[in-house]
Formats: structure tokens, C-alpha cells, sequence
């Protein structure tokens, strides 16, 4: 498969002997990197995943022993209305965040590079939000963006807009949690400031040597150079958004106006289950209605999908990189 | 391939037969009557789990604290801020509190029949308790299927609450008795802008809102969950009616300007709760309420009473839920824990004090007729409602609230004229119901 | 250069105009983003009955709310288990990431794609539900009600980190690498001297987000150690303000603000440290 891509050029000229003896050391200092990552993900990853896909073909209620039921939870979700609700809902999030929490941190990241004064200061204020815990950033949201009432609204108010009712507008609702979700994007626009500083100056001068104006620059030097980490934003920002899970809870009890912050389960999903994540409703089945092969089974199938996607869009990446490179 | 195939197999029974273990551990005492309790000076500790915090946390520590009169040796631990992913953690991890406490009553028929909490039977024989101590109601949500496996503490009841000088402006002197004066007095309550939006909404039908739920509404309206064949009957004239009271409001006020309305009003337990912000003249809420009003805002002058129901015989009944608290499946002392449940659920003065302290409702008779009980005019209303034998208790399934849920997000689409078929509507959400139970199993 | 010959008037103008574009841009930008935390500061310092309601400003400044939030829970215990927890997991996650993710970057061996693709289908279990059968095991080693579930697993693998490090690491041209190797270095004489200093502003943004990651954790203090306050962290000390009835909002919001502070101090501390990218002067030392 793709493995074949290796090539030991090192050891290309050496004798037979060598050459092995060679090879063998490479493979030692591989797995003497690895040892620790090895074990870990057997034990934190591979042993959970084989669990959840063996559940998912029980009956489990978290307490009894597992009982097997074959397919059974998997046919489930064909009457399960909820579950097309919750993974239409989950592919919203996945396209939109992506887009847009990749561009938006691009952008702030590149008008702070170009900060000649205060760029501490603009860095530490636009970082700020992602310090809050989910919970807090969702609420103050939700109170900003407060229908009638909220600063949002009177702001709207001076242009003679009357804003929607946000998070209790089911055609709202999954905008108002992608505005938290940007708004605490913090992290993904300092990983992109630190990879477009790091754009080796020489390359910059090289290019303005040949007249190229600050927007070439950025499309012909910067982008491709920082490519590796906007391709994590991009990764980064799909599971983020397939794993959604506070935000909607919380965003959905509270425009309910339960202000329950571990979010009723009657209130899940508020408004019109418009919130309703596909983890959310995984967690529900699996923690509050007590059904864990069921929850095993969705989680099951989150991840085959997930994976499966995911890996085609690395194999494509790659092989976009491939021809930049040569 | 072939070994492969045969590898992951192997790897699946063995990570199955693993949880399995860990699941299965700490069966010790179960089935082989009950444990014995502990003498009276026994050293023995005790840890309990609930979701309690702050100033509630420490009403509820008194009150466990008062089990050292009957065992003084005891030493009792009282963590909060356990919801019951924990208390599940817990059992499956072979480390359970020896009482958990939890605030989803929804749960009872999973706590019960998955034998998370053990069953209380063996005990209340041997000790031959009198369970007609706690009113019918309260006990209906304290068990499943005649499976008993939780006491309550305290409980809440919900009833009407109206503002008297919203009501007196608009010349009403008494609170509605029925549904079809509720519906009367809400349009007369309420006001409306030159725009034609909402300024105060006499009553507010949305769902769900604050108290507005289906199983608190439900009884009033007689509306019953199961069917005579014990199938979910949701498609009942009962069911109908509640939901046709609850359209006919809503189209009253106009969906989207209901909506509009609603969105900008306050949190149900912060202090621009609608009622204190006088922006609805009546609400159905739980006794907790009287506590908050006094506290936040006193100026409101208010009044509770039964609320209203869609028959007149009807008149008079509650709906009420509460804390719950059990023996763990696994729990290392049983025998002392049951005891220390027994004295929260059975000491009168305990119960008296612990409801003064955090104003719920006694689930006692002899602690509701407990002339230390701190009621007002107000809360009053309560007590009647839970002495009364047309008290309702939460409606209890395997299914957590799963129905509640259907029903629910039901009443969500039919209020904003989603649903062209009413009874047809409710027959599929009774399949939906039914189907959910039946791959529960149970 | 070739435009200043003739035209230096306008384009010093357009420099100007430039910067002010940029900087008036970046200045809207903070203040977008800080605007909600001035919220979370304003309900702080409000009354228990003021905060939530439809209020923004404070009609008295309750300055005493920080100081109560101290009464009610002894916050210097968790401030303690939150360090112990972020610091312990932060240098455990810098042990076993950084070779791991060198090994994905830079060395060429048999199955490397696909090992990376483990690492990352390892982020898409979704956390509720692996939290089962690992709650099982650190059970069966009786260290639940500990904060070693939390901190043991990024001596090993975290997976978001060796991600993102190996991003930030392929970013670093081949040619650096390969010289070293000439040079004679080993593989982890390579690491040490030419990717590490290379990499810095990757693995200080790494750390960084590893601490802050735990320091915000609550889910996971929450299922092993909730039953244990002498081991609760900060962020689980959030969850004390709420009741059955009651929320209280501006002490909750209080001590957000001052579980944000210790992390505030540590970023404008180590943003510095991003800020000094590789360019050239980190290479030949």
C-alpha cells in the first residue's frame, strides 16, 4: 500500500552486510521513538476501540454483563428518527467549522503577523477566549446574543435590524454555536501565527527581489510553506466538529430557559432538536437511557466514517504536497 | 486473512469478558437476604453521593449528620457534585458509595431493573416498615414493576403560581379551577405593544418552559402514559385535549410572536425569572419557587393554588417528583446504609428540618402534618397538594425519559403547526415510544 | 526597491495607509474577541439576584465575590492538584511526543503512512464512550479517585500532540535534517540539536495547549476524582456554584476568571517564545 513510499537512500551504496546491519539500527531507533507511543495507543485506543465495536453488537445497560444481539442496534437506527436528525446536524457542523474556523484563524493569524506594534497585546486578546472553560463561553454567548435584550441586538437595533432569536431560532441556533466555536479558535490562530513566522525570511526577500506586492507574497510563499499546518487545521477542525458535544448542550438548556448546565435531557437539542449533535445524542443513549451497545454501535459508526474520510483526504494532501515539492 | 480474522475475534471476547469482570464485581451480599445492621455503637463510616452543592450540600450533611443520635460511632462522608455518570462509574469500577442519592427520578426503572440500586424488599420485611407512611404518589416513583430499590428524600409538587395584582387588574378575583379559564384569564392578563408584540403573556404554553413539561401537565389534564394493554396510550382524547389547550393558546398569542417573546425572557433559576419580572401573570411551577420569590424578589405579590385541570373533578391534583436515594449495587456496608436510608426517609424531625432548610415537601404524612414544618400561606397550597390522594408521581419506564422526550419535541412541532393529524401525530410517537421499550428489552 | 526610484512619495503613503488598515484591523479584532470576557468580569462583580438577567452593568460592585469564592471552596487544594495535573502531563506529553512525532516526520521507514493514520483516527473515538472501558481498567488498578487516569496516558501518546508536532517538524526543510546526518549525528543527536531548536515555536505552542487543555479539563477530573475533593482541580471547583435550584452565576463566574488568570500569565509568558521563530539563528549553533 501506501508503505511502499519508503526509501533508505543512506544505505543504497553500502555493502550487503552493512546495508542490514544498517537497516536493522534504523528500525531500532524507529521503535525506540515509538516504544512509549505504541503502548500507549494500544492501551488508550486500540483496547477502547475494540471494546466499543464489541459492545456495539450487545445488549448493555452498563451494569449487567453484555448480552450478544448481533446487528440488532445497527437496524435500530433506521427507526431511530432522532439519529438522522443528529447526523444531519453533525455533517452542518462539519462543513461549516471547517471552512470557516480554518479561514477565519488564517486571517486573524495573518493580520496579526503583519502587526508591527502591539502584536502581544492583539495575540493575548484574541487568545483570551480560548482560555475560558467551554462551559462559561457558551453562556456568555448565549447572554450577548440574547433575542430582543442582549448587546447583539441593540447593536443590530441602531441600523434598524431585528435580529433572529438566535439561539432559540432552530435556523439559528447551529450558527450561534459555530460563532463560539470561532470565537475560541484561539489556539488553531497561534498555531498558524507560529507556522507563518516561521516562513523562512529569505524566501520573503526573495520573492519582493522579484516584485512580488504583500498579497503575492502571502499566496505564493506564505500559503504553501505553512500547507502541513493549515492540512491540521483542516483535520483538526473535522474532528473537532464531529465530536461537538458542550456547546450544543449547553447552548440548547440554556435558550430553553432551563439554565440546566449539564442540559435535561428533555431540553437536549433545543430548539426543534436543531442542536441535537450526533455525540450528543450517542451520550444520551449510552449514559441517560442506559443502551451503551447502542451508543457503541453509533459511536461505531462515527468512526468508521470519520476514519474513512479522514484518511482520504490525508492521502489526498499528500499528494498535493508531493507535487508542490517537486 | 484467516488468522487475522480469527485474531480479532479473540481480542473482542477478551476485551468483552474483561468489562464484563469489572462490571460483575462486588456482587457479594446480593440475593442472600439482607445485610445486617450494625450495632448500636458500632465504628462503621458511611460515604454518600449526591449531586448537591454549596448551601444545599451543607442542609443535607445536617441532616446525615442527625444518624449519629441512633449510631453514634458512625463516620459519614457526603460528597456532592456526583451526577449519576458517577454513581454508574462507580458501580461498574467496584468502588460505589454505599447511599447514592440522584436527582433524575426518570431513571427509577433502569435503577431498578438493571439492579444498580439493590433491591430495598429484604429490608423493609425484616424491619417490617410500613411503607403507607409515604403518600401513594411519592412511592409510585420510587419503584418500578413492584421492584423497590429506592426510598425518596423530600419531594417537590407542583401547583399554579399567579401574580394577584396582574389578575386584579384584570378583574379577576380568583385563580382558575379549570383549563378553560385558564385559557380566559391568560387572554385577559395578557398585553400587547402597539406592534402587536407580546409585552406580558398572561400564561405561557410553550414547551418545554421552565416547569412546562409533559409529565407535569399531564395529570391535570387526567392524561395517562400507558395504555390499558400497557403499550404507550398516548393517542388518548386526554393527550388530546391538553395539547389542543396548549395549541389553542398558542395560536391565541401567535407562534412567532410567542417565540420572540419567550426567547428574551430570563433563566428559570436566576433572578429575571419571568414571574419575578412580572412578564407572566401565571405559571405552573414546583414549591421550590415560593423560597426564590421571597428572596428575589418580595415586592411580587403573589399567590399558589392547585392548578387548573381540563375536568372539573380533577380539581385539585399535583404532580410530583423527587430526590431519590439507594443502596449501590456493590456498596461495602449495605446493612448500615439501609439504616441511614431508613432515618432519612422515616425520622420525622429530620425530614422536618432538612425540608425547612432547602423548602421542598416532606414525603412523610407524619412529617407533612409536622407542626414544626415552616408553611406559609403559600406553601400551603403545596402541602395540600401532596396530602391529597389525587397526587400524581413521575411516570416511570426502563426507558429513562426517553418518552418524555417524544412527547415533548411532539409538543414543540404540533405548537407551531407542524402536525396536520393530532391523534395520527401521537400514534407515531407512541410506535416510536413502543419500539424504544421493546429493544430495551424490559 | 525597484519602485522607489521614481515614486517614493506614494509609496511611503501607501505604507502608511498600510499600517493603519492592518493595525486598526488587529485593534477590532481584540476587542471582538475580549468583548464577552468583559461580560464574564461583570457578572462577576455583581450580586447573587443581579447576575443572569438581562443586566450588563453591575448596580453595585461586588468586589468581595472573589474573596468568597475562597470561603466556599478551598481553592488553593485544587490550584495545587490543577498544577500537579497540567505540569506532570505537559513534560510527559514533550517526553513521548517529540520522538514520535520526529519518527512520523522525518524518518523513512515500512508503514509509516499508516501508522500517522492511526494516530490520527485516534482523535475520532468519541470521548464519551472510550471513557467506559478505560474507567474499567485504571479501576482494576485501584487508581480512580487519583488524578493518575488523567496524567499517566501523555507519558505515552497523545495523540493531538505527535499530530501536531509532526506538522510543525515537516515544516522544517529535509535539507537541515540531512545535514546533520552527514555530519555524523545519530538519529536523536539530529532531534536534539537541529529539530528541537528548529521546532521550538511548534513545541512551545504544543506545551502550551497541552497545559491549558488540562488546566480546563473537567470531564476528566470529574469521572476519576469527583468523589475525592482533596483531588479536585480548579475546573471541577466550577461545578460547587450550581445547585439542584440554584446557580449561582457570579461566583461561578468569579472563579472562572480566576482559573483564567494562572493560564493568561503562563501565555503572555510563552507567547515570546513563538514570536522567536527559527529563521536562521537557531540553525547552526
Amino acid at each position: 500500500m501506501t508503505a511502499t513510499l519508503e526509501r533508505v537512500d543512506e544505505a543504497r551504496t553500502a555493502p550487503a552486510a552493512g546495508r542490514s546491519r544498517a537497516r536493522a539500527r534504523h528500525r531500532l531507533t524507529v521503535l525506540a521513538f515509538l516504544a512509549p507511543a505504541i503502548l500507549g495507543f494500544a492501551l488508550f485506543f486500540g483496547y477502547p476501540l475494540v471494546a466499543t465495536i464489541a459492545f456495539s453488537f450487545t445488549e448493555y445497560d452498563l451494569i449487567n454483563p453484555p448480552e450478544w444481539i448481533g446487528w440488532e442496534n445497527y437496524a435500530y437506527m433506521f427507526s431511530d428518527k432522532l439519529f438522522r436528525t443528529a447526523v444531519h446536524n453533525t455533517l452542518w457542523f462539519v462543513v461549516v467549522l471547517t471552512v470557516a474556523r480554518v479561514v477565519f484563524a488564517l486571517g486573524v493569524a495573518s493580520v496579526i503577523a503583519r502587526l508591527k506594534t502591539g502584536v502581544g497585546l492583539v495575540r493575548t486578546l484574541c487568545y483570551l477566549p480560548s482560555l475560558a472553560p467551554p462551559v462559561a463561553a457558551t453562556l456568555v454567548f448565549f447572554l450577548v446574543m440574547r433575542p430582543n435584550e442582549g448587546p447583539l441586538d441593540s447593536f443590530l437595533g441602531w441600523f434598524g435590524i431585528e435580529g433572529p432569536l438566535w439561539f432559540a431560532d432552530p435556523a439559528w441556533a447551529k450558527p450561534g454555536i459555530a460563532a463560539v466555536v470561532l470565537w475560541v479558535s484561539g489556539d488553531l490562530m497561534i498555531i498558524i501565527l507560529a507556522a507563518i513566522l516561521d516562513v523562512p525570511q529569505e524566501q520573503h526577500e526573495a520573492a519582493e527581489l522579484d516584485g512580488a506586492g504583500p498579497v503575492r507574497r502571502w499566496w505564493h510563499v506564505t500559503l504553501p510553506s505553512i500547507s502541513p499546518v493549515l492540512a491540521f487545521g483542516v483535520v483538526n477542525s473535522i474532528i473537532l466538529a464531529l465530536q461537538l458535544f458542550t456547546q450544543a448542550v449547553v447552548a440548547g438548556s440554556a435558550a430553553s430557559g432551563s439554565a440546566d448546565v449539564t442540559g435535561s435531557t428533555k431540553v437536549l437539542g433545543f430548539p426543534e432538536n436543531s442542536t441535537l449533535t450526533f455525540p450528543v445524542w450517542l451520550y444520551t443513549q449510552g449514559f441517560r437511557y442506559f443502551d451503551m451497545g447502542y451508543a457503541a454501535a453509533m459511536a461505531t459508526v462515527l468512526f468508521v466514517v470519520s476514519f474513512a474520510a479522514t484518511a482520504l483526504l490525508v492521502q489526498r494532501m499528500r499528494k498535493a504536497s508531493y507535487q508542490e515539492e517537486s | 486473512m484467516r488468522k487475522l480474522h480469527r485474531a480479532a475475534l479473540l481480542c473482542v471476547a477478551a476485551a468483552v469478558s474483561l468489562t464484563a469482570c469489572a462490571a460483575g464485581s462486588g456482587e457479594q451480599a446480593e440475593g442472600s437476604g439482607p445485610a445486617a445492621a450494625p450495632g448500636k455503637d458500632d465504628r462503621f463510616s458511611l460515604t454518600v453521593w449526591s449531586n448537591y452543592s454549596g448551601r444545599e450540600q451543607a442542609e443535607v450533611t445536617k441532616a446525615l449528620e442527625s444518624f449519629k443520635e441512633k449510631f453514634p460511632n458512625a463516620e459519614i462522608k457526603h460528597e456532592g457534585s456526583q451526577d449519576d455518570d458517577k454513581i454508574t462509574a462507580g458501580i461498574r469500577g467496584g468502588n460505589p458509595p454505599d447511599v447514592a442519592l440522584s436527582f433524575t427520578t426518570d431513571n427509577i426503572g433502569q435503577f431498578c431493573s438493571s439492579g444498580s440500586f439493590q433491591d430495598l424488599e429484604p429490608y423493609l420485611g425484616r424491619d417490617d416498615v410500613d411503607l403507607g407512611q409515604i403518600t401513594d404518589a411519592v412511592r409510585s416513583y420510587t419503584e418500578y414493576k413492584g421492584t423497590r430499590c429506592a426510598m425518596p428524600l423530600l419531594s417537590d409538587v407542583y401547583g399554579l403560581y399567579y401574580n394577584k395584582d396582574m389578575l386584579a387588574e384584570a378583574g379577576i378575583t380568583e385563580p382558575p379551577r379549570t383549563t378553560a379559564e385558564l385559557l380566559d384569564f391568560a387572554k385577559r392578563t395578557t398585553k400587547r405593544a402597539a406592534d402587536g408584540s407580546i409585552e406580558v403573556a398572561g400564561f405561557l404554553p410553550s414547551m418545554p418552559f421552565y416547569a412546562n413539561n409533559p409529565q407535569i401537565w399531564a395529570p391535570h389534564f387526567g392524561a395517562k402514559w400507558e395504555a390499558p394493554d400497557g403499550k404507550s396510550g398516548l393517542a388518548s382524547p386526554e393527550w388530546a385535549q391538553m395539547l389542543t389547550f396548549q395549541k389553542e393558546l398558542v395560536d391565541f398569542y401567535g407562534y412567532d410572536a410567542l417565540e420572540r417573546f419567550r426567547a428574551g425572557l430570563g433563566q428559570q433559576y436566576s433572578a429575571d425569572h419571568a414571574f419575578h419580572q412580572r412578564k407572566i401573570a401565571m405559571m405552573i411551577d414546583g414549591e421550590y419557587r415560593t423560597a426564590f420569590l421571597q428572596d428575589q424578589a418580595p415586592d411580587v405579590r403573589f399567590g399558589t393554588a392547585p392548578f387548573p385541570t381540563g375536568k372539573p373533578e380533577l380539581y385539585g391534583t399535583g404532580f410530583t417528583a423527587g430526590t431519590i436515594m439507594g443502596i449501590p449495587k456493590g456498596a461495602k456496608n449495605p446493612g448500615a446504609a439501609w439504616e441511614l436510608i431508613k432515618h432519612l426517609s422515616f425520622d420525622t424531625e429530620t425530614i422536618v428540618e432538612l425540608a425547612n432548610g432547602i423548602k421542598n415537601i416532606p414525603s412523610t404524612k407524619a412529617a407533612l402534618a409536622d407542626p414544626r414544618l415552616e408553611v406559609d400561606e403559600n406553601f400551603k397550597t403545596f402541602i395540600d397538594l401532596a396530602t391529597s390522594d389525587k397526587l400524581q408521581g413521575n411516570p416511570v419506564t426502563p426507558i429513562g425519559d426517553a418518552h418524555i422526550k417524544a412527547i415533548s419535541d411532539f409538543a414543540t412541532s404540533w405548537q407551531a403547526g407542524g402536525v396536520p393529524d393530532l391523534m395520527a401525530g401521537l400514534a407515531e410517537v407512541d410506535q416510536q415510544i413502543d419500539d424504544r421499550i421493546a429493544k430495551s428489552g424490559k | 526597491m525597484t519602485a522607489a526610484v521614481g515614486a517614493r512619495g506614494p509609496v511611503a503613503w501607501r505604507k502608511v495607509l498600510d499600517w493603519v488598515a492592518v493595525h486598526s484591523l488587529g485593534l477590532a479584532l481584540g476587542l471582538m474577541f475580549t468583548l464577552p470576557i468583559v461580560f464574564v468580569f461583570l457578572t462577576a462583580v455583581m450580586s447573587d439576584s443581579q447576575a443572569f438577567t438581562e443586566d450588563l452593568w453591575p448596580r453595585e460592585w461586588h468586589w468581595g465575590n472573589f474573596l468568597e469564592v475562597f470561603e466556599q471552596a478551598p481553592l488553593l487544594t485544587y490550584l495545587g492538584n490543577s498544577l500537579l495535573y497540567s505540569m506532570l502531563a505537559t513534560v510527559g506529553m514533550l517526553a513521548s511526543s517529540i520522538p514520535a512525532a520526529y519518527a512520523l516526520a522525518k524518518l523513512r521507514w515500512r508503514g509509516r503512512n499508516v501508522v500517522f493514520l492511526l494516530v490520527v483516527g485516534a482523535m475520532m473515538l468519541p470521548p464519551q464512550v472510550v471513557a467506559v472501558p478505560l474507567y474499567d481498567t485504571w479501576s482494576g488498578l485501584g487508581l480512580t479517585g487519583t488524578l493518575w487516569p488523567l496524567i499517566v496516558p501523555y507519558f505515552l501518546f497523545d495523540a493531538f500532540s505527535i499530530f501536531l508536532l509532526r506538522q510543525f517538524i515537516l515544516t522544517i526543510p529535509q535539507s537541515y535534517v540531512d545535514a546533520a546526518r552527514v555530519d555524523g549525528c545519530t538519529e536523536f543527536q539530529a532531534l536534539v540539536r537541529v529539530v528541537v531548536p528548529m521546532a521550538r515555536p511548534g513545541i512551545a505552542a504544543t506545551a502550551l495547549f497541552c497545559f491549558l487543555y488540562t488546566w480546563n479539563d473537567y470531564f476528566g477530573p470529574l469521572l476519576y476524582t469527583s468523589e475525592k475533593p482533596d483531588q479536585w482541580t480548579l475546573s471541577l471547583a466550577l461545578s460547587t456554584f450550581k445547585g439542584m435550584h440554584h446557580v449561582q452565576w457570579n461566583l461561578a463566574m468569579a472563579v472562572t476568571l480566576l482559573i483564567m488568570v494562572p493560564a493568561v500569565v503562563l501565555f503572555v509568558f510563552a507567547q515570546r517564545s513563538f514570536v522567536k521563530g527559527i529563521t536562521f539563528t537557531g540553525v547552526k549553533g
